[in-house]
């Protein structure tokens, strides 16, 4: 079984991150990158698939610039077998050229299995899974929470609004993965090391302009002040008042 | 939760000593091949510790395999506890350049991980209102140094040692040395997953063996491998090691600064041995930090609410009013100096380097360039015993030699009783320290000797509250609370204990662990002691004089960026 899983390097959700000085992109100094968190639960799941077949290959691309490659070694160090990077120079482009950028590099590479995080933490688009899959011509499940594949397609169960929804597609496809799909594994020592071995494969690319252009970026607004209504059961009534009357939440 | 513990009952005389539990040898210490580990990995060389130590020496060890020509591929992993890089390296810092310069010959300084040069320094002698200007001591020049954040020193040299092929281990806590009779023979890691009761979870992974023919233990201050080892092979030295408690913040300031500031007096009580620093790493970018020796007197000194109080200073506020304070830390300084050194540094398959060997002057406030030296020494030596096919305490030795010959041992000699001076307080050893400049440290012409800070007596006196600070304010003032968040800590709050505290601790001693421990672990609850352990930031401070700080699972504690 041949897997090829989508990643991406974002910056550490712990991160304070600013805003650098042109308004549209983040200051990247001090910022700690990692991989993107819901990429992991698709690099994991890419592992147990080939681990239960006992055979196949799994390989990890990610757009993104020169020090990409780090991201990709986290990748090979959990156990995937090669690593693609779809080399930039400055800035990620727009989802569809992200999306046309991987398709061109997935087209021929015979995969059974696509598999994305079901968004990137730092930009939260949801988008380069189910573009990929419309430019491939493949079926698409997204947000997969739980997955088993047999004799040639798969099952797939998406958590919507109240339920289940339970899905099956025939193979290859592109799936993109969700919180709760799995329990990802942190790098063995020997994963570390092997690692470091693996072949990696680094390609200049040179997306197009795309057709979103990102006018400006802007932090949310300060929390405020919480506020202490009173104490005891005298505050009740106070405090009932306010949720009607300011917070207009009953 | 109280900052300072609220002084009710807080009263008569502690002696740490008496409640501290021993060092917990048969975790520390293990047989090679003892059961309970999972994957196996056979090193040349095992560096405990990604700090300026252990990177120097990893660097320097794979520069010389590669000047070998190739005929000497060496396999060298560094462990490091930290989640990333420089995650747990915190340091003033002002570094002087000459190891950098030894370990890169071909780079200029420019290309350094250095923020600027020092150009302007001042010394403050602090009262409650007043900051005094007086001379420079002249162990304190700056001139020639650099102002820099360990933080990045180590994430840079973390690349030029990848750079090499160096492996790094980050997240991979050594927890024990691997034994094979009086021979270091590797280390175990720390296991991951564990919850409370140390049942393994999903996420668990067995700890890792990691044998090599030398161990390099490079953890840093107060490490528990070095002191395990020390103890276990009875290395000495003349005077007991002692330490200082280190707090430190940075601030993101409306008022620029262009010059490195010391005081030294206030907020301080006299028989307390410390002072402070404030460096700009960038014009409106300044680290800010108070250490206080740990052989301190007042039982309810607090370092971390007298740096809350020293910022009220007008020295301080006028600067950082208006400001944001963004990142948070602790650390111990090992501060004992020449005397304190162990006899040896070296062992049958074993070197220690940098702070863990106690290689730091005080009466410069240095130790980065001493920690980079003597990873290179140990490199060099450790070098010359693999070829040779030789690693025994004899061939090691070598490590010792170059040390005891280098500029290291120079610098720490000639102040080797200044710090010491000070435990009569301040005015005493002010004056005996200067002597001791005018003689080239030839005065008192005789070892100082200390007890170790567990040994000092602390007394509770009614009224006077060093530590007691104003309530925090949210913007010059913090909590405790307030500092573990900025220091990045996100420890998982389901992992075992790491902290061994002895038994039947009295109020008075918990009392003294609530107001020591800057990161607010230890708090008293209706007089028993209880320890919040995921607070912990790895400072040390109260392994030195009480419980003792066991290796966790890897990436815990705090999350520095800039310190």
């Amino acid at each position: 079984m041949k897997i090829a899983v989508c990643i991406k390097r974002v910056p550490d959700s712990e991160t304070r991150v600013k805003i650098a000085a042109d308004g549209k992109s983040l200051d990247e100094a001090g910022v700690k990158f990692i991989l993107n968190p819901y990429d992991e639960f698709a690099v994991e799941e890419a592992l147990r698939l080939k681990e239960k077949a006992g055979t196949g290959e799994v390989v990890v691309i990610a757009l993104g610039p020169p020090a990409a490659q780090e991201t990709i070694r986290t990748a090979l160090a959990m156990g995937a077998d090669r690593g693609v990077l779809l080399q930039i120079q400055g800035l990620h482009p727009d989802g569809l050229e992200t999306a046309k950028a991987l398709a061109a590099e997935l087209r021929d590479a015979a995969c059974d299995l696509i598999l994305f995080g079901k968004m990137a933490i730092d930009d939260y688009n949801h988008q380069v899974g189910p573009m990929v899959a419309e430019l491939l011509d493949l079926p698409c499940v997204t947000t997969v929470a739980h997955l088993e594949i047999a004799g040639g397609k798969g099952t797939a169960e998406r958590e919507i609004e109240g339920g289940v929804e339970v899905v099956e597609f025939p193979l290859p496809a592109v799936l993109t993965t969700d919180k709760g799909l799995n329990e990802p594994r942190y790098p063995a020592l020997k994963g570390i090391m092997a690692a470091k071995k693996k072949p990696l494969d680094v390609k200049p690319t040179a997306p197009g302009p795309g057709a979103l252009e990102i006018l400006s970026l802007t932090p949310p607004p300060e929390r405020q002040a919480g506020k202490i209504v009173g104490e005891g059961s005298a505050a009740v009534s106070e405090l009932v008042r306010l949720l009607r009357e300011e917070a207009k939440v009953l | 939760m109280a900052d300072s513990g609220n002084g009710k009952g807080e009263t008569g005389k502690v002696i740490p000593a008496q409640y501290q539990p021993p060092l917990p040898l048969d975790k520390l210490l293990l047989p090679v091949g003892a059961p309970g580990a999972g994957d196996r990995m056979e090193l040349d060389v095992v560096i405990v510790g990604a700090g300026p130590a252990g990177l120097a020496c990893a660097i320097a060890l794979a520069q010389l395999a590669q000047r070998s020509g190739g005929r000497t591929a060496l396999n060298i992993g560094v462990l490091e506890k930290a989640g990333a890089l420089g995650e747990h390296s915190l340091s003033g810092a002002v570094v002087n350049p000459r190891a950098l310069r030894e370990l890169f010959p071909e780079l200029e300084d420019r290309e350094f991980p250095f923020r600027a040069p020092v150009t302007k320094e001042a010394v403050h002698l602090l009262t409650a209102h007043r900051a005094p200007r007086i001379p420079i001591p002249p162990t304190m020049h700056n001139a020639g140094n650099y102002i820099a954040s360990l933080c990045e020193i180590v994430r840079w040299l973390g690349e030029k040692a990848e750079a090499l092929g160096v492996n790094l281990f980050t997240g991979f806590p050594a927890a024990s040395l691997l034994m094979q009779g009086a021979r270091v023979a590797g280390v175990r890691t720390a296991a991951t997953g564990l919850d409370r009761d140390g049942q393994p979870l999903a996420s668990h992974q067995a700890p890792n063996d990691i044998v090599a023919k030398v161990t390099v233990l490079a953890e840093g201050t107060r490490g528990m491998l070095a002191q395990a080892y020390l103890e276990w092979q009875q290395v000495g030295a003349e005077n007991p090691q002692i330490f200082a408690l280190g707090v430190k913040e940075i601030w993101e300031t409306k008022q620029p600064l262009d010059s490195i500031v010391h005081t030294l007096g206030w907020p301080l009580p006299r028989d307390a041995f410390g002072g402070s620093f404030m460096y700009p790493l960038e014009p409106r970018l300044v680290a800010l930090g108070l250490v206080v020796g740990l052989d301190y007197r007042d039982a309810t000194l607090d370092v971390h609410a007298l740096l809350q109080r020293m910022k009220l200073h007008p020295l301080f506020r006028r600067r950082l009013e208006g400001g944001e304070m963004v990142e948070w830390g602790a650390k111990t300084i090992p501060e004992g100096g020449y005397y304190s050194i162990p006899a040896r540094r070296s062992g049958e398959g074993v070197a220690i380097l940098g702070d863990s060997a106690g290689l730091v002057d005080v009466p410069s406030l240095k130790g980065i360039h001493y920690a980079i030296q003597s990873g290179m020494f140990a490199a060099r030596a450790i070098f010359g015993a693999l070829i040779a096919g030789d690693t025994s305490a004899a061939r090691l030795a070598e490590y010792d030699r170059l040390v005891n010959e280098s500029f290291i041992m120079k610098d720490l000699y000639r102040t080797r009783n200044m710090r010491l001076a000070f435990k009569d307080g301040f005015f005493v050893g002010g004056a005996k320290a200067a002597l001791m400049s005018l003689t080239g440290g030839r005065f008192p012409g005789r070892r100082i000797g200390v007890e170790p800070d567990a040994k000092v007596e602390r007394r509770f006196t009614p009224g006077l509250r060093p530590g007691s600070v104003v309530p925090p304010d949210g913007k010059l003032t913090f909590s405790k609370v307030d500092g573990v968040f900025k220091s990045g800590n996100a420890t998982r709050d389901t992992i075992p204990a790491h902290l061994v505290v002895g038994k039947d601790v009295t109020p008075e001693a918990a009392a003294f662990y609530a107001h020591l421990c800057p990161a607010g672990v230890y708090e008293v609850v209706d007089g028993m002691l209880r320890a919040n352990a995921p607070n912990c930031v790895d400072c040390k401070a109260t392994d030195v004089v009480g419980p003792r700080w066991t290796p966790r699972e890897g990436g815990s504690g705090p999350k520095y960026k800039r310190m």
